[in-house]
């Protein structure tokens, strides 16, 4: 493909990347054939059904990239800059099945390597991006942000089994299994007792290496060869841990009722965090490190000039993508004179665990946004 | 408006079980298919039909040609129409269950996980995976669309698909899979391979059945020879459903009549008894001695049942069916 396809007919969209680079972002552009297996991966199952796959002659699988992020994370992390503080910038198609759509997407879009300043970088973006809807004359769009680092800070406050806290967190971004799981936590359903009472009843007290003994010593009287993946000490683990806790796999209604008014909580920055900070007082669940960061944030949103007031926060607010770690936020349009597509026209988010993911020995901080150039086009004014 | 339309084309398994078992289902409903070239020929008729063209293709190739429309009808599994065809309701109509080739998909584990017993369990630990390895837990299966679909339900999202196309069972053991979806029918092979199906893991049920392609070409001439083609169907499974049971007593009024089709589900397809008194009442299978047994405890000296072949009713359920969602669509 040549390179006419990627500047697009839109000259707008080319300013656009050009005013990233003026930001101190170098342009990068990733290959369009990507490995599929990072995309799988990380952005889950469900995108394999959107995405166009093929394979080399060695039967590696490989993919048009479905997004940008990947791909320059990958870079990335091939570069010398790996591990250091770095930016980059780009113009380019991703390619995603949609049903009767064109699965050719233009995207615009940076991503932030390696920053410690959380707080001011977390900002940057979000003024980036309304710097994007304002070039294309949308000077005022609808902000909705969130911060899936909350919601996790608190449920790890909760006094909750290990699973439970494990399947909320991955439950956040699906919020209709989120409502399944706080009605099965209540109940005790299906899942609420646990089986083999007599084994947890046995490992109560153990350290993990009698559980080990226990669960090896269970599986050979069984016959049964340990085979795959998971090891004996994780079984034995699981079981340790279901009996450390002596079955308190219910959810008592109080605690139910605080995570629902958490994820209840939207209003703009200031006034979140006033009630975040109340509901932290009131239960003594400490939410500490996630709302200073929240708190630091908003400030530099100010300073960097965004109307804070006309922000859209909601603790409940998440992207659906599992690798977002912190802050995320959607620009969308106010008149929503299209109704058929709800696309955003400009979304991002923290990921500080995708580079380790991607294979970083160290943890490396990132976040970064996408434009859409095919939903500025459509809703933005002539340029 | 040309003369001489084009024939409906029926797809039928070219191997092994699942022909000889499409093949005698034919046959109970008295449509003989026949290859007039020979038994290596690809293509066949109906015997008595005008009109039909019997393909020969493998199961796979004839889900693809039904999703296509390429073919009218086809005798495909119900796990190929489910994983074969993205949105398969839309494409294709699953007519009948055809009572052979039962197989289910099933999620199965290794044996040494004592720990996961359901889907509930398999999500936590996945999650688990995913925490501890930082990489997701793999699944080896030919059946990636009905996983993805059966497992998002269940709100397990930390696992990857490999694809497998062949011996799926053993890629636990050969380590390139920590678990597979797979189809069993006894689960023999599963747990010659050391492992084992999840309570709440089976995603399907599948038989072969018998299924009808929505983008055909159905003029007035497939759908009528599809009619008198269903129309046989429908009276040998009706026929399958009964026994015919006779039998002639003076007793014999409409409250006993009202009690044998309230306690037996008997069906009284020609109405009460004949002038001569003579009775005939189609009994379900499993109820036949039961009835046997009232009917002569008020006052029946003798009672035959026999097998039935066929029942013709004037309606024409499989057909009716069909048409409905056919005419629905368009």
């Amino acid at each position: 493909m040549s390179s006419m396809a990627n500047t697009g007919p839109d000259p707008r969209a080319q300013a656009l990347v050009e005013s990233y680079g003026r930001a101190g972002y170098a342009r990068i552009e990733p290959p369009t054939l990507q490995p599929a297996e990072p995309f799988l991966d990380l952005s889950g199952e469900d995108i394999r059904r959107r995405m166009f796959l093929t394979a080399d002659p060695h039967g590696r699988e490989l993919c048009l990239r479905p997004d940008l992020t990947i791909p320059v994370s990958l870079d990335y992390l091939q570069s010398p800059a790996a591990g250091k503080a770095a930016g980059f910038c780009y113009l380019g198609s991703v390619f995603r099945h949609r049903e009767g759509a064109a699965a050719e997407l233009l995207q615009a879009g940076i991503e932030s390597f390696g920053r410690a300043d959380k707080a001011a970088a977390d900002a940057e973006m979000l003024a980036l991006g309304l710097e994007a809807t304002t070039q294309y004359g949308l000077n005022a769009p609808q902000i909705r942000m969130g911060d899936v680092g909350l919601f996790a800070g608190f449920v790890a406050a909760l006094d909750l089994a290990p699973a439970w806290k494990r399947r909320l967190v991955k439950d956040f971004n699906r919020k209709k299994l989120l409502a399944q799981d706080l009605d099965q936590l209540t109940l005790a359903a299906a899942n609420g007792a646990p089986e083999y009472r007599g084994v947890l009843a046995a490992l109560t007290g153990s350290d993990p290496k009698a559980a080990h003994h226990l669960v090896t010593d269970l599986l050979s009287i069984a016959g049964i060869a340990a085979v795959g993946g998971r090891s004996v000490a994780e079984i034995a683990d699981r079981f340790l841990e279901q009996s450390a806790l002596n079955a308190p796999t219910r959810l008592p209604r109080e605690t139910r009722t605080l995570i629902e008014r958490f994820l209840s909580l939207k209003g703009d920055p200031d006034e979140a965090a006033g009630e975040l900070r109340a509901l932290a007082d009131e239960t003594k669940i400490p939410l500490g490190p996630a709302l200073d960061l929240f708190e630091t944030r908003t400030g530099f949103l100010l300073a960097r000039g965004v109307n804070v007031r006309a922000i859209e926060f909601s603790t409940a607010f998440g992207r659906g993508f599992d690798y977002y770690t912190g802050f995320v936020f959607e620009l969308h349009d106010t008149a929503d004179t299209l109704p058929r597509n709800k696309s955003p026209l400009v979304a991002g988010g923290r990921y500080d665990g995708l580079l380790t993911r991607l294979g970083a020995k160290t943890a490396i901080p990132a976040v970064g946004f996408a434009a859409s150039i095919e939903e500025l086009a459509a809703r933005g004014g002539a340029s | 408006m040309s003369a001489t339309a084009a024939p409906l084309i029926l797809a039928v398994p070219s191997k092994g079980r699942l022909q000889q078992n499409a093949e005698a289902f034919f046959a109970r409903a008295g449509i003989e298919l026949v290859k007039p070239r020979g038994a290596r020929d690809y293509r066949g008729t109906i015997s008595g039909f005008d009109g039909v063209e019997v393909a020969y293709l493998s199961a796979a190739e004839i889900t693809a040609q039904l999703a296509q429309g390429t073919v009218h009808l086809g005798v495909t599994g119900e796990d190929l129409v489910r994983e074969m065809i993205p949105q398969s309701q839309r494409r294709v109509v699953l007519v009948t269950g055809l009572g052979f080739g039962f197989a289910n998909v099933v999620v199965a584990v290794p044996q040494a996980w004592i720990d996961v017993r359901n889907m509930a369990d398999l999500d936590d630990v996945a999650t688990a995976f995913r925490l501890k390895h930082e990489r997701k837990m793999r699944l080896a299966t030919k059946y990636a669309n009905l996983t993805r679909g059966f497992f998002a339900e269940h709100g397990v999202v930390d696992y990857r698909i490999v694809e497998s196309s062949g011996a799926t069972e053993g890629a636990p053991a050969a380590g390139t899979a920590e678990l597979i979806v797979d189809i069993t029918t006894t689960g023999a092979t599963l747990a010659a391979n050391g492992l084992k199906v999840i309570d709440d893991g089976i995603i399907l049920r599948s038989q072969a059945n018998l299924v009808a392609a929505r983008a055909a070409h159905w003029d007035s001439a497939q759908r009528e020879v599809t009619r008198l083609l269903f129309d046989r169907i429908a009276a040998q499974k009706r026929a399958d459903q009964y026994r015919e049971v006779r039998t002639r007593f003076a007793g014999l009024n409409e409250k006993v009549l009202a009690a044998v089709r309230e306690k037996f589900g008997v069906a009284t397809p020609f109405g009460g008894p004949t002038s001569s008194g003579m009775l005939t009442l189609h009994c379900p299978p499993e109820y036949v001695h039961a009835l046997a047994n009232f009917l002569r405890e008020h006052g029946a000296e003798a009672v035959s049942v026999a097998g039935l072949d066929y029942v013709y009713t004037r309606d024409n359920p499989l057909y009716a069916k069909l048409a409905a969602e056919l005419d629905a669509a368009g």
